[in-house]
C-alpha cells in the first residue's frame, strides 16, 4: 500500500483496467491503480519510467489513458464513470502532463548517454556484448565502472555545460550586408541571440512575451533591429515600438548607475579637478562650472551614454554569477589595480592601489625565484648501477678490445692445418646454425606468426584481450585493500575473472585446438590471469595471518 | 628621404628583401641591441642554472594553443597557426626526449569555448598526429582564457602531488572572452600549485602578466619565429620544484626486452595491450615487454600499463635527466686578447672571432661563445675533458 509520505494529487473512482473496477490515484512521484475493494495496488508506474501518455480520439465511446513506458509495455486505463468519464480523462491527463516532463529528463538522459557511448565505440560495444550479454559481470557492475571512469574525463559533458562569456562586441559582430535590393541581412548565431539576452534582459522578456504567440521569430527580430533601440540615435518615436518600454527601463537602469558612483578614487573623473586656494583662502567654495551645450555635444553624449550603458551591462551580464558583493578578502589579496571594484574601498586596499600605481616591475631588482637545494647522498651511486649481491666477473672494455687484437692478430698470422680440422657435416651445421634463418639467428629474422593464425582467430583473441583486459584492470585497481568496499571489490572481480575464464577462455581455446593450430595462443592470458589469481591469494594468506 | 619609396614597394610586394634589413642593422638601428640584448640572457641563464636544484621531473603539462581570429594573421609566415602548430611538433618531440616519464596534452580555444586536442599522454605519436591534422582549422572568434584554464584544471586536479602541474599558453589574441572573473580562478590555480606559463604573439597583456607572476610561472612575448622557437624549447627543461611539492617514493617496472622465437617452447603469442583497438599496426607478435606486475605486453617503452598503472621505463630513460643532477660547470669567461698562444676554439676548431673567450675549468681548453652555448645546452659535457681521459 502506498507509504504514509506519498502525497496523493488526484483520486479517480471508476477506472478500470484490464476489465476490472478500481480506482486511479496520482501521487507525487507515481502513478498506482488498485482494484476495488482492494487494499493494495495492482498497478504502480513511476513518472520517471512512463515514457508518454495517449489518449483515444474524441469520438469514441471508450474513454481511455494509455501509458507506454520505457521497457516498450503499455497500460491502458478505461474511465468508466458515466458522467464524469470525460472530464476524469482529461483531468489526468493534465496532470500528467505537468509531471511527467519533469522526471523525464533525468531518466532519458542516462539511457540515452549510454546508448550513445555504445553507438560511437565500437570497442566498447564489443566489451558490452562480451561481458554483459554473455553474463561474465552485470550490466549494474560494467556502467558502473564505465561511467565512474569516464565522468573524471568526459569531454563531451564539460562542452556542454561550458558557460561563455560575453564578447563585448557581440552587437557589433552582427555585420549586416546588403542582399542586393536595397535590404540588409543581419546575420544571427544562437551565441550572438544568447549574448543579446543576457545583457538585456528587457529583450529577453519581450521575447518570452511575444514569441510564438504574436510574432514569429524571424519577425521579432526584423523588428528589432529596425527599431530606433538598435541604432545609434535613440529618438523615442513613439510607443507603437515594443522596444520602447526597454529603451526606458534602460534609461532607469543607467541613471541609477551613475547614483552609485564610482569607488576607486584613482578612477573616479569628478573628483579629479584641481583644488586650487581661490580668493578667501579657501573659505569660499568654487561652484564647478557649467558648461554650454551644443547640439552637437547633446548627440554625441547620446552615443557615449549608450556605449557606456552597453558596456556597464555587459560587464553585469558577465558577473551576475557567484559573485559575492564587498568581499573585501578578495580586493586585498588579489592586488592588481582590477577595475573591477568592490564596494568596500577600505585604506588598506587604497594604499595597495596607490603603491601599484606609482611603481613599475621593471625597475626593481629582480627577485630570483626560490629554489630548493638538491640533496643527493651517495652521489657515486649514480655513476654505476646497482651492484649486484655476488660477486660477478665483469669483463672490462679493456679486456674486449685486448682480446679482439689478439683475435685480429692470430687471423693474420693464420696458417691452415688441414689435419685438425673439424669434420664437414659438423662445420656445415655450424655455418647453417649461424646464418639468417638458422638456430642461432632466430632473434633477427621477422616473426611470422602473424601469417600462421587466420584473421578471424586473431580479431577473436584481441576482442578476448579488450575483455580481459578491462577485468583485470577493475582487480588490479583495488590494490593496495584499504577498505571493506575494496574487499568485496576484489573477491568479487576474482570470481568474475574465473568465470570468463570458464565461459569465454576455454572454449575459445578449444575451437582453436580442434583448428589444429599448433600455437599457444591462450597462454599468454592465462598468464596474466594466473598472476592475477597468485595476487588474490598471496593477499588473502595475509589477512588470514593478520586476522590470527 | 630614399627609404620612403623602397619601404613603400616592400609593403606593396609583400615580401620581405633581408638585405635591407642588413643594411639597417649596419647603421646602428635597434635591432642589434635587442639581438645583444637576447643573447645576454641567454648566457646568463647558462650561468645562473648551476647548482643543483630540485627539479620536477615528472611533469603533467597542458598546452593551450589559441585559435582565435587573430592567428590568422600573416606577420608569422604563412600565417600564425601553421607556425605555432609547426613549432609545436618539435616542442613535442624535444619535450619527450628531455621528459620520458611526462605526459602532454593539448588544448585548443576559440570562439569563447575551449576543447581538449588531445588527451594527457605519454606518447607523442598521437600528438603529432593531431598537430598536423588541426592545420586546417578554422580561426574564427575570441579566445578564452577561463574556459581553457578550466577545461586544464580539470585533469591536472587529479594528478599525484609529486609531480608537477604546469600549463602553457600561446597566445596571440589581445582579447580574452571569459564566463566569470578570472581572479577566481587565478586562486584557485595557486591553491592547486599549478604553474601557468604565457607565449604572447601580439603584445603584453595585463591579465596574463598577473596570471603567470602569482602562479609563478613565466611570460614572454615573441619577436620572430626564431625567438619563438627559442621561448618554446624553454618549456622543455623540467621547472625547479616549487617548495610545497611533496617528494615520495614512486614506483617503477623496469621490463626487460623478451625476445622469443617459434622454436622456442615457452613461447606464447600475444597482443600488445596498447595496440588493441588499432586495426592496423603489430598483431600478433612473441616479444614485447612484459610488466612485472601484471604480465601484460607492451611493444615499446615509456608507457603507463594500462592494467595494473605501473610506469614501465628502462633505465636509460631515467639515466637521460642525469645531467640536471650533476650539471656541467660554467666555463670561465676572459678576453680573447689574453690568450697567449692559439686563436682557434678546441671543439669547432674555428678561429676565435668573438671578443670573450670560455675556458674549461678542468682541462683549460678554450672555447668559442657558440660552442659554450652548444656544450651546456645541449652536450652537458666538455668534449676536452672525455677526449683526455686516460685508459684504465
Amino acid at each position: 500500500m502506498a507509504s504514509l509520505s506519498e502525497e496523493v494529487l488526484l483520486v479517480l473512482k471508476k477506472v478500470r483496467q484490464r476489465k476490472q473496477d478500481g480506482t486511479l490515484y496520482l501521487m507525487a512521484e507515481r502513478i498506482a491503480w488498485g482494484p476495488e475493494g482492494k487494499d493494495r495496488f495492482s498497478v504502480s508506474h513511476l513518472y520517471a519510467d512512463i515514457r508518454c501518455q495517449k489518449i483515444s480520439p474524441d469520438g469514441k465511446s471508450k474513454i481511455q489513458l494509455q501509458l507506454v513506458l520505457h521497457t516498450g509495455d503499455s497500460t491502458a486505463f478505461h474511465f468508466s464513470n458515466d458522467s464524469t468519464a470525460l472530464k476524469d480523462r482529461d483531468a489526468a491527463k493534465e496532470l500528467l502532463q505537468q509531471l511527467l516532463p519533469k522526471f523525464k529528463k533525468k531518466a532519458n538522459k542516462e539511457l540515452e548517454e549510454k546508448n550513445r557511448m555504445l553507438q560511437e565505440d565500437p570497442v566498447l560495444f564489443q566489451l558490452y556484448k562480451d561481458l554483459v550479454v554473455s553474463q561474465v559481470i552485470s550490466t549494474d557492475e560494467f556502467w558502473a565502472n564505465r561511467l565512474g571512469d569516464t565522468n573524471n574525463s568526459d569531454s563531451s559533458l564539460s562542452n556542454n555545460k561550458q558557460e561563455v562569456g560575453i564578447s563585448g562586441a557581440f552587437l557589433a559582430d552582427i555585420r549586416p550586408q546588403t542582399d542586393g535590393c536595397n535590404g540588409l541581412r543581419y546575420n544571427l548565431t544562437a551565441d550572438i541571440i544568447e549574448s543579446i539576452f543576457r545583457t538585456y534582459p528587457a529583450v529577453k522578456q519581450k521575447y518570452n512575451e511575444n514569441v510564438p504567440h504574436e510574432l514569429t521569430e524571424k519577425e521579432f527580430w526584423t523588428r528589432f533591429f529596425q527599431s530606433h533601440y538598435f541604432h545609434r540615435d535613440r529618438i523615442n518615436t513613439g510607443t507603437q515600438d515594443i522596444f520602447s518600454e526597454c529603451g526606458k527601463q534602460d534609461e532607469i537602469g543607467l541613471k541609477s548607475m551613475v547614483v552609485q558612483g564610482v569607488k576607486n578614487p584613482l578612477v573616479d573623473l569628478l573628483s579629479l579637478e584641481d583644488k586650487t586656494l581661490d580668493e578667501g583662502y579657501g573659505v569660499c567654495t568654487t561652484m564647478p562650472s557649467t558648461s554650454n551645450r551644443t547640439v552637437k555635444d547633446s548627440s554625441n553624449s547620446a552615443i557615449i551614454k549608450r556605449f557606456n550603458h552597453h558596456s556597464a551591462m555587459v560587464l553585469a551580464a558577465g558577473s551576475g554569477k557567484g559573485e559575492t558583493a564587498g568581499d573585501p578578502a578578495s580586493e586585498t589579496s588579489c592586488t592588481d589595480g582590477n577595475s573591477r571594484d568592490s564596494d568596500f574601498f577600505q585604506p588598506p586596499v587604497k594604499k595597495v592601489k596607490l603603491q601599484e600605481a606609482i611603481e613599475y616591475e621593471d625597475l626593481k631588482k629582480e627577485k630570483k625565484p626560490k629554489t630548493i637545494a638538491l640533496n643527493l647522498k651517495k652521489s657515486d651511486r649514480y655513476a654505476h648501477g646497482p651492484v649486484p649481491l655476488q660477486s660477478q666477473h665483469y669483463s672490462t672494455s679493456q679486456d674486449i678490445i685486448n682480446s679482439l687484437n689478439y683475435i685480429r692478430h692470430e687471423m693474420v698470422n693464420y696458417k691452415p692445418n688441414l689435419t685438425q680440422v673439424l669434420c664437414s657435416t659438423t662445420a656445415s651445421s655450424a655455418i647453417a646454425a649461424l646464418s639468417p634463418g638458422g638456430v642461432l639467428m632466430q632473434a633477427v629474422t621477422q616473426q611470422a606468426i602473424n601469417q600462421m593464425v587466420p584473421t578471424d582467430v586473431q580479431g577473436e583473441l584481441k576482442h578476448l584481450y579488450a575483455a580481459a583486459g578491462e577485468l583485470l584492470r577493475h582487480f588490479w585497481s583495488c590494490f593496495p585493500v584499504n577498505t571493506p568496499f575494496l574487499e568485496e571489490k576484489v573477491t568479487k572481480m576474482k570470481s568474475n575473472l574465473e568465470r570468463f575464464q570458464v565461459s569465454k577462455l576455454c572454449p575459445f581455446q578449444e575451437k582453436v585446438q580442434r583448428q589444429y593450430l599448433s600455437a599457444n595462443l591462450t597462454g599468454h592470458l592465462e598468464q596474466m590471469l594466473q598472476t592475477a589469481y597468485s595476487k588474490f591469494h598471496v593477499w588473502q594468506t595475509r589477512r588470514m595471518l593478520r586476522k590470527t | 628621404m630614399d627609404e620612403e619609396p623602397e619601404r613603400a614597394k616592400r609593403w606593396e610586394g609583400g615580401y620581405e628583401r633581408t638585405w635591407e634589413v642588413l643594411k639597417e642593422d649596419e647603421s646602428g638601428s635597434l635591432k642589434a641591441t635587442v639581438e645583444e640584448i637576447l643573447f645576454q640572457s641567454k648566457r646568463k641563464r647558462v650561468i645562473e642554472s648551476h647548482g643543483q636544484v630540485r627539479l620536477g621531473m615528472m611533469r603533467h603539462l597542458h598546452v593551450v594553443i589559441d585559435c582565435s581570429r587573430s592567428m590568422d594573421d600573416h606577420d608569422l609566415k604563412p600565417n600564425r597557426l601553421t607556425s605555432t602548430l609547426k613549432l609545436m611538433e618539435s616542442f613535442v618531440d624535444e619535450y619527450f626526449d628531455q621528459n620520458p616519464i611526462s605526459q602532454l596534452g593539448i588544448i585548443t580555444t576559440k570562439n569563447k569555448r575551449a576543447e581538449k586536442l588531445t588527451d594527457l599522454a605519454g606518447n607523442p605519436k598521437n600528438h603529432i598526429v593531431a598537430l598536423k591534422k588541426a592545420v586546417t582549422t578554422l580561426c574564427v572568434g575570441e579566445p578564452s582564457l577561463y574556459n581553457s584554464l578550466n577545461l586544464a584544471i580539470q585533469t591536472l586536479k587529479h594528478m599525484p602531488g609529486h609531480t608537477s602541474r604546469e600549463i602553457l599558453i600561446v597566445l596571440s589574441s589581445l582579447t580574452t572572452c571569459d564566463p566569470a572573473n578570472i581572479c577566481e580562478l587565478i586562486k584557485t590555480l595557486k591553491a592547486l600549485k599549478v604553474r601557468v606559463s604565457v607565449i604572447g604573439l601580439s603584445a603584453e597583456v595585463r591579465v596574463c602578466t598577473v596570471l603567470t607572476r602569482e602562479t609563478g610561472g613565466s611570460y614572454h612575448v615573441i619577436l620572430d619565429e626564431s625567438h619563438f622557437k627559442e621561448l618554446l624549447m624553454l618549456h622543455v627543461k623540467p621547472p625547479p620544484a616549487s617548495s610545497s611539492s611533496e617528494c615520495s617514493l614512486i614506483r617503477m617496472g623496469f621490463p626487460p626486452h623478451i625476445i622469443a622465437s617459434l622454436t622456442n617452447q615457452d613461447a606464447k603469442p600475444s597482443f600488445s595491450m596498447s595496440h588493441l583497438d588499432s586495426s592496423c599496426g603489430a598483431g600478433l607478435s612473441l616479444g614485447g615487454y612484459f610488466c612485472p606486475q601484471c604480465q601484460a605486453k607492451y611493444t615499446e617503452l615509456p608507457v603507463e600499463c594500462k592494467v595494473c598503472g605501473l610506469t614501465l621505463v628502462s633505465a636509460p630513460h631515467l639515466a637521460r635527466s642525469f645531467h640536471h643532477l650533476f650539471p656541467l660547470a660554467a666555463f670561465t669567461e676572459s678576453p680573447v686578447d689574453g690568450l697567449q698562444d692559439d686563436r682557434v676554439c678546441q671543439a669547432c676548431q674555428g678561429e676565435l672571432k668573438d671578443k670573450t673567450a670560455f675556458t674549461c675549468p678542468s682541462c683549460r681548453s678554450v672555447f668559442c661563445v657558440e660552442c659554450d652555448l652548444f656544450i651546456h645546452d645541449s652536450l652537458h659535457c666538455c668534449p676536452c675533458c672525455l677526449h683526455s681521459q686516460s685508459p684504465p
